[in-house]
């Protein structure tokens, strides 16, 4: 008998097939749709954004990991995940040597110094993104309409920014859909024919992706829905034309591929819930009193930093339903 | 018939079409059984015989004093060869009576005992006497769950057809073709506690059984009082804990058992031993099981003496192909440990054999926790496992107490949806044998 063929275990000895490389491809297909249609809407300079900054988050993953004498996980996709994330959130006529930088500082400053895949407290895209955005405030908000070549002579503010700076929405509806019709301007945002950033300007693309990470059960809706559901209440409350402010920025995109981060956001139900929450209000209040025209980075940043405590809003266990038993005595005995 | 189940769970592919049509094949006739004394969850029993000595099938060659023990039989009649320490099913070495067959065939069960008419006292001592455990795989002794303490009313038996296992189709079959015996067990033991209520809780990719097992209940002119209830498959609802919240939407309380919320759980094969028993006398000498794997060329359902040696079967009974067979489990492969090698007897206790190849077999690096969170949905007790991980790994065992770990029905199912490959049922067996030895440091320290 060829005993010292087998393989000796602790039990289960199956597994599902779904592993981590299957689960970051499944948001990269999820992330197609509007990255494409961002490609469709900017041209080449968008794509070379979007190349440059999946090239250089997958070269600093794999380069500090050799460096730190660390397994080169190149293979699990989660540096093309970020490097595709930087790039959606970019605008599209950022200089190359920037994109790259932001890919390098999310990889870098916030995933590889803190342990890597998993274990990053912040969300690595948003950091990158808030790192060019203070490096750079002229570059990353230079934003260009649609269909057009990125010149100088072509720059046009987005949606948020004409509110930001006391247009009103009648006159975001007269710029991009060359209509005062709301009903025409609330379609024209949520196809997402207007500027902004790379991949997030298209609410219905996003929501086929969200569809089918749903679908994959790659995500969870509790915490995108609280989000953006959030972001609607508190805009209304606060004066804002809350549909307008839900379809124009970037809370559908952020919502949707950012909140849900694994490592960044909670793992607990109630503490999704609240986190959810928790982005959409700072969201609402940014855009409301900050200095920036958009606080979803913000928003989900500051929340990053609360998720290790909202872990503690644990579900009830199995068995504690009818009486839950005093088990303190015994664990204070022992400190 | 509407479905029920319980929340979380998960369903791993159930590669049970190679033997769920197969008949149950018997065996009488082996040359030596090789019987661990200890089978049971409980205190340990000691062996009556003695190197030498002539055995007869069913008669009883070990057992203790005590409420936590059950006695085990001579499954084949013969003579003793040696009583020596052996590896048993459980990856542990101990003693083990080995009889070697005289080919007399000479039996010594107990007489027949009408389980309708007897008083309960002698109905628990026949069922301790036939050396009943739990068949399913815990190998509780049967008698002690059918003697809960006077505070403890029962009102529910059930009868565990889950089988919520891959691979395993024992009790498939033992339903089959042997529905009376388990309607007959199952009477038995409603009896015992003067329960009026039983169920068998049967899987929904078993229900083409269902009608064979209602005209059983029929049959044995029962109806009102035993039920068939169909369950939507899913692991692990053959637990115990599991079982009785999909059926009765009860939770057992943590740290209790069954008969906190008025159930009594027996598996399938349980019943149908206690049945033999009564009817025949016979104690618990024989035990069902799956032959199966991706490795086993004659998958099949197989009876044989308790104490046979899988090796000893090969070839003439099941074939391998030998190259191929990466992983040999006793059990089904959500919970059942991994062998050495399968020079390992049968126990009361088995419920399957497999031979897995290097497609079913396969060993995974264990990678950083992504935290999605997946083992948390699966987890049928409702606890974190990612969580519980992380407190484990820091050494924080306060904490994994907090956050349930012996609350862990150890199931597997965290680590089967894992997309890291990460070892969390796995480190939760260890976290358990920590806190449990620091909590009696603990305890020693505060009796001093």
């Amino acid at each position: 008998m060829p005993a010292n063929n087998l393989l000796l275990s602790s039990s289960p000895n199956a597994f599902t097939g779904v592993d981590s490389r299957k689960i970051m491809l499944a948001v990269i297909i999820a992330l197609l749709p509007t990255t494409v249609y961002g490609v469709v809407l900017y041209g080449v300079p968008a794509l070379l954004v979007i190349l440059t900054s999946v090239a250089a988050a997958v070269l600093a993953e794999a380069a500090f990991r050799a460096l730190i004498k660390q397994d080169v996980r190149v293979g699990d996709l989660s540096a093309v995940v970020t490097g595709l994330l930087v790039a959606l959130i970019s605008p599209p006529s950022l200089p190359l040597w920037m994109a790259a930088l932001g890919s390098i500082a999310a990889v870098i400053f916030a995933k590889e110094f803190f342990g890597g895949l998993g274990a990053n407290p912040f969300n690595p895209a948003l950091i990158g993104r808030a790192v060019l955005l203070m490096s750079f405030p002229a570059a990353m908000t230079t934003w260009h309409a649609p269909f057009g070549a990125l010149t100088d002579a072509t720059t046009a503010a987005t949606p948020l920014n004409v509110v930001k700076l006391g247009g009103s929405v009648a006159d975001v509806g007269m710029q991009i859909a060359g209509s005062n019709d709301y009903g025409t301007l609330l379609w024209t945002l949520f196809v997402g024919n207007r500027a902004g950033c790379i991949g997030e300007s298209s609410i219905l693309l996003i929501l086929v992706g969200f569809a089918f990470l749903l679908a994959l059960r790659v995500v969870n809706w509790v915490t995108p829905l609280a989000m953006v559901g959030t972001t609607f209440v508190l805009s209304w409350i606060l004066g804002m034309d809350p549909v307008f402010g839900v379809l124009s920025g970037g809370v559908v995109f952020g919502a949707v591929f950012m909140a849900t981060d694994y490592a960044s956001s909670p793992i607990t139900p109630l503490g999704k819930l609240i986190f959810g929450a928790g982005a959409g209000a700072i969201t609402a209040v940014i855009r409301r009193f900050g200095g920036f025209p958009e606080g979803v980075t913000y928003g989900i940043l500051l929340m990053n930093a609360v998720a290790p405590f909202l872990d503690k809003l644990r579900v009830k266990k199995y068995g504690y339903v009818p009486a839950p038993k005093p088990a303190k005595p015994a664990k204070e005995a022992g400190k | 018939m509407s479905t029920k189940t319980f929340r979380g769970g998960a369903h791993p592919p159930e590669r049970k079409h190679r033997t769920e049509e197969l008949p149950i094949e018997y065996l009488t006739q082996v040359k030596e059984v090789v019987i661990p004394v200890n089978q049971h969850f409980g205190a340990p029993i000691q062996p009556l015989v003695k190197v030498g000595d002539q055995v007869k099938r069913g008669q009883k060659i070990a057992d203790a004093e005590g409420r936590m023990t059950v006695p085990v039989h001579a499954s084949i009649a013969g003579v003793v060869k040696k009583i020596e320490p052996r590896l048993q099913s459980n990856n542990l070495e101990g003693l083990a009576v080995v009889i070697e067959a005289d080919g007399s065939g000479a039996e010594d069960f107990m007489p027949p005992l009408d389980g309708f008419s007897c008083g309960k006292d002698d109905a628990l001592a026949r069922i301790r006497e036939a050396g009943i455990i739990g068949m399913g795989g815990a190998g509780f002794p049967a008698h002690v769950k059918l003697a809960p303490p006077p505070n403890k009313p029962i009102d529910l038996v059930i009868a565990n057809a889950a089988e919520c296992e891959p691979y395993l189709t024992i009790d498939e079959r033992m339903m089959a073709e042997k529905p009376a015996d388990l309607v007959e067990g199952m009477a038995i033991v409603m009896r015992v506690l003067g329960v009026a209520k039983g169920v068998i809780g049967l899987e929904d990719n078993k229900a083409h059984h269902l009608d064979a097992l209602e005209a059983a209940i029929k049959a044995a002119g029962r109806g009102a009082d035993i039920t068939v209830q169909l369950l939507k498959t899913k692991y692990p609802q053959g637990g115990e804990k599991m079982l009785i919240t999909a059926l009765t939407g009860k939770e057992v309380p943590s740290g209790g058992l069954p008969m906190d919320v008025g159930c009594v759980v027996q598996n399938v094969g349980t019943f149908c031993a206690i049945a033999e028993a009564f009817r025949l006398g016979k104690p618990l000498i024989d035990r069902g099981f799956t032959v199966s794997g991706g490795a086993c060329k004659t998958p099949k359902n197989l009876v044989v003496p308790v104490g046979t040696v899988v090796a000893s079967l090969v070839p003439e009974h099941i074939q391998l192909d030998e190259e191929a067979v990466r992983r040999v489990i006793y059990g089904g492969p959500m919970m059942g440990p991994s062998l050495p090698s399968w020079a390992v007897p049968v126990q009361k206790n088995t419920s399957g054999v497999l031979f897995l190849d290097a497609s079913e077999a396969k060993v995974y690096a264990e990678g950083p926790c992504l935290r999605c969170g997946r083992c948390m949905k699966a987890c049928s007790c409702r606890l974190s496992p990612a969580l519980l991980n992380v407190a484990i790994k820091a050494g924080d065992l306060s904490e994994a107490e907090e956050i349930g770990l012996l609350d862990c029905i150890e199931c597997g199912t965290c680590s089967f949806v894992c997309p890291s490959h990460i070892q969390l049922v796995q480190r939760f067996r260890v976290g358990k044998q920590l806190l449990r030895a620091k909590k009696q440091k603990e305890a020693q320290r505060a009796g001093k």
